[in-house]
């Protein structure tokens, strides 16, 4: 897909992820990729959960060999729930690549409602980010967040804890930038004094 | 930005002093300072002031603004204000925090004062959480940051822009799939309009 890195390790497993999908035709010798067939044929109309990116390649062909359903999280029930209050789902256990899956399936809802709904996810857990990222129990605060929603409130907290440092000392002690302290002179100077 | 990066740049402020000794103009990059004569007020950068009153060559003259009535008023608008009120010094954190800290006994009422600017600062902190909140519920789009001070802004640095960088990133992606086979020229006028899905 355009728009995203290929060699972004956290686009891969977001499309290692599994999505329903149903057979639209008879695939000769693909028998394998369901584990309860029989037969070396897989037949159309199984109804089979693949990885995503084996799924998006699939689609896009013409005339297209399967067609994707949505996930649980994203269906209409799921959805209901997330407008009602986005903020009281664990996404860690329902859907840890929430947005980012969602934006590689909103195109195969026909209703197209996918998409508002993942920026009023977005919009309502936001108060859940500023939360966690001044909150002193980190880890229960965390464990409903998404993966890139942890990402997000970890570099939260660093600023905020930055800032609760400078506010609290007097005076700031002079510390060597990072990138002096890891060059490679200082470093085996400090080894040859050990 | 590490906070003691803006205090670094905060400490540029030039700020007034009494020094107690009597020297030539000195030379610095950031201009030239001087001729300093005992007892004669003059102006010179925060840090040159903070070195000489760690060395006990100098009184502090404090700003206008590190006053109790003019931080009471200040500190009233605030709390009346729905929006961010002026502050008077664009690193007003920096400048109470250095002067306090070296020189208290140069400013009068010093402790009063130093709770004064913590209130203040506590009331816009809290101020920048709700309307950051608000800000994304009601659509994310844009926001405004005015009278903001370096600091504050900073305080919010990777959350609010990298959400609302999400934000669009989701709203493009989303939308881009979307049934249309003309140009790209259509997508971005679409993201522009959808603000209040």
């Amino acid at each position: 897909m355009e728009n995203t890195s290929y060699l972004s390790i956290q686009d891969i497993l977001v499309t290692n992820e599994k999505v329903p999908c149903k057979f639209l035709h008879d695939l000769p010798k693909m028998g394998f990729l369901d584990p309860s067939a029989t037969e070396e044929d897989l037949k159309a109309g199984t109804h089979l959960d693949i990885p995503l990116w084996l799924a998006e390649s699939l689609y896009s062909r013409r005339p297209p060999l399967i067609s994707v359903e949505l996930p649980k999280i994203y269906k209409e029930s799921y959805r209901e729930i997330l407008g009602a209050d986005a903020c009281t789902v664990d996404m860690h256990k329902l859907g840890k690549y929430f947005y980012e899956m969602g934006c590689y399936v909103a195109k195969h809802d026909i209703k197209g409602e996918v998409s508002a709904t993942l920026m009023n996810t977005f919009r309502q857990r936001f108060r859940m980010l500023l939360s966690a990222s001044v909150s002193n129990d980190s880890i229960s605060s965390m464990q409903p967040l998404s993966e890139s929603e942890r990402v997000q409130a970890a570099a939260a907290a660093t600023t905020e804890r930055a800032l609760a440092m400078w506010l609290q000392r007097g005076e700031s002690p002079l510390t060597a930038a990072n990138m002096v302290a890891n060059h490679r002179k200082r470093k085996r100077a400090e080894m040859e004094m050990l | 930005m590490d906070p003691c990066e803006i205090e670094f740049i905060g400490e540029n402020r030039i700020i007034s002093i009494i020094p107690n000794f009597t020297y030539d103009k000195i030379y610095l990059i950031c201009g030239e300072f001087g001729p300093f004569r005992a007892g004669l007020p003059l102006n010179v950068p925060l840090w040159l002031a903070m070195m000489l009153k760690q060395k006990q060559k100098c009184r502090i003259v404090p700003p206008d603004w590190m006053d109790i009535d003019v931080l009471e008023n200040i500190k009233e608008e605030e709390k009346r204000s729905r929006f961010f009120t002026k502050m008077p010094n664009e690193h007003y954190m920096v400048e109470a925090k250095l002067i306090l800290g070296a020189a208290a006994e140069d400013v009068p009422n010093s402790s009063e004062i130093k709770t004064i600017i913590k209130d203040i600062w506590d009331i816009r902190m809290s101020k920048l959480r709700t309307s950051m909140d608000a800000l994304m519920k009601s659509g994310g789009g844009y926001g405004r940051l005015d009278h903001l001070t370096m600091m504050e802004i900073n305080s919010v640095k990777p959350l609010l822009p990298a959400a609302m960088d999400n934000l669009l990133r989701i709203q493009m992606k989303t939308k881009k799939t979307a049934p249309t086979s003309s140009l790209n020229t259509s997508s971005f006028s679409q993201s522009g309009t959808s603000q209040h899905t």
